[in-house]
Formats: C-alpha cells, sequence, structure tokens
C-alpha cells in the first residue's frame, strides 16, 4: 500500500504554547482517516500542517515521498474548512471555478457542470451563496475542492455546523463522491468534533489528547464498504463508537 | 405577505413627507402670525416661489459646484485608490506616509482654500481642488481597510491552490474591498460639494457658495434660502447617484 501523507514526530508552538507533540501517523492510499479530540486540541494546526498552510517547528511531514512545498505547488491538496468560505460576489458556478482560473485551466469548463450535479446542485449554479443553505454552501466548498482534481482531500470539520440530518446525507454523498468514477481523491484527512461521524466514514481513526495534542490511539475501523446507515445499528459500529468514547475521556 | 410589503414601503416614504411638509405648514404658521422679519427668516411660500421664479438661474450655479465637486471627486478617488493600494503592498511606505495624512486630513479645508486660490487660481480649478482634497481622505482610510480585513479562512484558501500574490489581490482583496470603497465614495460625494462650496466662499464668480455668499452682503435672505436648499439638493443628488452605482456594484452586500 502506499503512503500519501507521512508524519514523523511532528512538534508545533505557538511562541511558547506547545499546540501538537510528537504526532506520527500514516495515511496510505485509498484510506479515510479522521482525526477527533477535545476542543482546542490542535486538529485543525494538524491539518494546515499537512496541507502546508502552516510550517510546524520539528519532525517531518512528507507527502506522496516529497515535501509538503512540492505537493502544495503541484495542487495536491483540496482543502474544505470548517466554513464554506464562498466568495459572496461570484455564484455557485464562478466559485466552483475559481481554482481553475488559477490554476489557468479555463478550458475545463466541463467539470464545474458536472461537479454541480455531482454534489446535487445542478439547478442552482446560478445562485449567490448568500441565496444557499448552510447545508448546499458546503457542498459547493466540496466541489470547489474537488474542482482542479487534486488527490489529497483535507477536511477540516467540513459538517460541525449543520444539523443532524443534513450532516448524515452529506456523510453518505462523500463517500459516493469519493467512490465516484472520475473521482482523482485518494485519501481523505477528515477532522472531526463527532465520535460517531468518524467511525462511521473512516477506515481509521486518529484520537488526540487534549493540548498538547498527542497521538492518544489510533483505532482501525474494519466495517465493511461500501457504508450504508444499516451500519449504525450493527454491534462492531456501537463498540467502535463506545471505545472511542473511552479514550476520550 | 406581497401587500403587506407594499405597505410597509408606503409607510416608509410617505411618513418624511408627511413630517416634512408639518414642518413646513408650522414654520409658514408661525412667521406669518408673529410677523417676523423676512430678511431673517422668510416663509417657505415665499422662498418656493423665489426658488421657481429663479430657478433656471440656481439651476446653472448649482450644476457649476456639482461640476466641479464631481471633478474633485474623481480625480481624489482615483488618486486615493492607487495610494490604498500601494499602502497595502508595502507597510514601510504606509508608516512613513501615515502622519502627513492624518496632518493633511486634520486640516480644516477652509485654512487651506485661500492657498488653493493661490495656486489654482480663482476659477474652477481651486474648487476642484478644494473638493478633491476633502474627499481624499475617506476613500485612502477606508479603501486601506477594506484590502486588508480579508478572512483568514479565505487566504487560507487561495494559498492551498497556490495562488499568487497578484491573484491573491485580483480576486480577493479587491472584491473584498468594494463594500469599504463604497462606503467611503458615499462620504466623499458629500464631502466634495462642501468642498466646493468652501471653496467658492474664497472667491468666486458662479457657483452656488457664490450665490450664497453675495446674497448675504445684499441681505437677500430669501435668495440665500434658496441656494442653501439648492446645495442640499446637490449633496443629496451626488449622494444617491453614489448609492446607486454601488447597489449595483456590491450587489451581494445587504443594505
Ligand atoms: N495562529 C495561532 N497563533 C497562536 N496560537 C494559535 C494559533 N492557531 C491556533 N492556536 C492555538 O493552538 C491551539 C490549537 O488550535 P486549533 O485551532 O488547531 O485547535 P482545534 O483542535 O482545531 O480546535 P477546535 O476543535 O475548537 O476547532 C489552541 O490552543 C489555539 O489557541
Ligand atoms: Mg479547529
Amino acid at each position: 500500500m502506499k503512503t500519501i501523507i507521512s508524519l514523523k514526530n511532528v512538534e508545533k508552538y505557538f511562541n511558547s504554547l506547545h499546540a501538537l507533540k510528537n504526532i506520527t501517523f500514516d495515511v496510505n492510499e485509498g484510506e479515510f482517516v479522521s482525526i477527533i479530540g477535545p476542543s482546542g486540541c490542535g486538529k485543525t494546526t494538524l491539518l494546515k500542517i499537512i496541507g502546508g498552510l502552516t510550517n510546524f517547528s520539528k519532525g517531518s511531514v512528507t507527502i506522496e515521498s516529497g515535501s509538503v512545498e512540492s505537493a502544495l505547488q503541484g495542487r495536491k491538496f483540496g482543502f474544505v474548512f470548517q466554513k464554506p468560505v464562498l466568495l459572496p460576489w461570484r455564484n455557485v458556478l464562478e466559485n466552483i471555478q475559481l481554482p481553475l482560473e488559477i490554476l489557468d485551466r479555463r478550458n475545463a469548463s466541463e467539470i464545474p457542470s458536472k461537479l454541480l450535479k455531482i454534489v446535487g446542485l445542478e439547478k442552482f449554479e446560478n445562485f449567490y451563496p448568500n441565496e444557499l443553505s448552510g447545508g448546499m454552501q458546503q457542498r459547493v466548498s466540496i466541489a470547489r475542492a474537488l474542482s482542479f482534481g487534486p488527490s489529497i482531500l483535507l477536511m477540516d470539520e467540513p459538517f460541525g455546523s449543520l444539523d443532524e440530518i443534513t450532516r448524515d446525507r452529506l456523510n453518505l454523498e462523500l463517500l459516493r463522491i469519493w467512490r465516484e468514477e472520475s473521482s482523482t481523491i485518494s485519501s481523505i484527512t477528515f477532522v472531526t468534533h463527532s465520535v460517531p461521524e468518524s467511525v462511521f466514514m473512516s477506515d481509521k481513526v486518529i484520537v488526540l489528547s487534549a493540548r498538547p495534542g498527542a497521538v492518544q490511539q489510533i483505532v482501525d475501523i474494519d466495517l465493511p464498504r461500501p457504508r450504508t446507515s444499516e451500519i449504525k445499528y450493527s454491534k462492531k459500529y456501537l463498540e467502535l463508537v463506545q471505545c472511542i468514547r473511552k479514550i476520550l475521556k | 405577505m406581497y401587500k403587506k410589503n407594499i405597505k410597509i414601503k408606503l409607510k416608509r416614504t410617505l411618513t418624511p413627507v408627511f413630517v416634512s411638509l408639518g414642518v413646513l405648514v408650522i414654520w409658514e404658521f408661525i412667521v406669518s402670525i408673529t410677523n417676523y422679519p423676512e430678511y431673517l427668516l422668510p416663509r417657505p411660500i415665499v422662498i418656493f416661489s423665489a426658488l421657481i421664479a429663479n430657478f433656471n438661474s440656481l439651476l446653472y450655479h448649482t450644476g457649476i459646484t456639482l461640476f466641479e465637486a464631481m471633478v474633485g471627486f474623481v480625480i481624489a478617488n482615483i488618486l486615493a485608490f492607487f495610494i490604498a493600494v500601494i499602502f497595502t503592498h508595502s507597510k514601510t511606505i504606509e508608516a512613513g506616509f501615515h502622519p502627513f495624512v492624518i496632518a493633511l486630513q486634520t486640516t480644516p479645508i477652509i485654512a487651506m482654500a485661500p492657498l488653493l486660490v493661490l495656486w489654482f487660481g480663482s476659477d474652477i480649478g481651486s474648487k476642484i481642488a478644494a473638493a478633491a482634497l476633502v474627499s481624499f481622505f475617506p476613500t485612502i482610510v477606508n479603501g486601506v481597510k477594506g484590502l486588508e480585513t480579508i478572512d483568514e479562512e479565505a487566504l487560507d484558501l487561495f494559498k492551498s491552490f497556490s495562488a499568487t500574490r497578484r491573484q491573491i489581490f485580483a480576486k480577493l482583496r479587491l472584491p473584498n474591498s468594494l463594500p469599504f470603497f463604497f462606503q467611503a465614495l458615499k462620504t466623499s460625494a458629500a464631502l466634495s460639494v462642501i468642498g466646493a462650496i468652501v471653496g467658492e466662499f474664497v472667491g468666486a464668480n458662479r457657483g452656488i457658495g457664490y450665490i450664497i455668499l453675495t446674497s448675504t452682503y445684499h441681505m437677500e435672505t430669501v435668495k440665500m434660502f434658496t441656494a442653501i436648499i439648492m446645495s442640499a439638493v446637490a449633496g443629496m443628488l451626488f449622494f444617491g447617484i453614489v448609492s446607486i452605482i454601488e447597489k449595483k456594484i456590491v450587489f451581494w452586500q445587504k443594505f
């Protein structure tokens, strides 16, 4: 199995604040890995370190056996932030086109409309962000992250501000999009607050301790794929949820 | 629902109309029963008949003032925009020029106006300069703020695409700053009319400021009132034009 993301003994200080301590883990090809931990333990910081948006103080991070910078320059990362961060002066279609414009790939005009269909917003391409619900906005931001064909999807509590019904539906949709034939995504690293969500989505859950954030345990989720809502009633699922809850206590 | 909206809109436009009418009626009434001298406070009816009688001449002078204000406004704001861009690109330049900007901004325009006449002549040049000088500062201050106040996460988003500085400027900073710019443009539209009138006070042979000044000399209070009304109309007109353009360009902003 190919290793996509590899962190070794990563430390992060914000001046005197020790944010992350001795972080070591891998994300492999085809894996969905969740990072879970108490508020303020450094999940966002960790994701930004992986994606090259924040530097780290010690240790090493390699992306597909190269440096973070070269992966960033090679546009390998698709980021989905906690907030949708849509540009209010651009409509849905134009927001999805933004990365293509920046990469000067404007000729790839069939991609945005294809993505709109995949995220179920084909009727809304001319709508402006302030005319959409929170769930729809987050779908646009996912489509935007996928539009330029990155191989590594980094998501920071993408559904954290949504109600449970919307969140469950988007979880299933994300798994479906990931499995689409046209999908370029080889791995997803997913930050979440929710234990059930992490179990339902992942192959591996990385449990962080409170500040300084350190890897407390890595829990393998050996539930079958494709995941369906019925899995949530299985004994295995419930055991895994309970197991992670105990670690977090 | 629809009907209710119309009702609210009607209420919003009609209330000020009724209030103003009420004020005018009371004014008319009090002045006529107290026999207050006309050279101090003329009756509204007298003012309005003078306004209509001299409308063409007033329109001409208002047009002059508005022209000076608009030319000064355009020059100042183009300049202010580029300076704001330079300031956001270089903190050193901003720090160096900041005290200068503040000093110039806090110097009253009335104190500078004679100097402007000396430099730009007693024709419209000095009035345009006065209008430009006052409408310059809101834009530069707000412009810098607008170009710099960006969401940390939006910046991260652009970094994740490996966007260049120029792309970040064109696709994020610039559109993001537009609401701030228009906020300033509305203020400076009103200020530029004031600047032009102040410029006219110092020395002019036309313009609404000239009318106000000469009518004081001749104790023509009625004429003065008509000129004051026209200057208010000019200011509101300019403000209104900028507001309409704002709503078109900054359409995503809730007003
Ligand atoms: N730019 C920064 N400068 C200084 N300290 C920071 C910075 N960013 C984060 N921190 C600190 O680092 C710690 C971890 O922050 P981070 O945002 O990564 O946590 P988190 O796990 O994502 O929290 P949450 O669950 O609330 O999103 C916090 O104590 C925070 O105050
Ligand atoms: Mg966070």
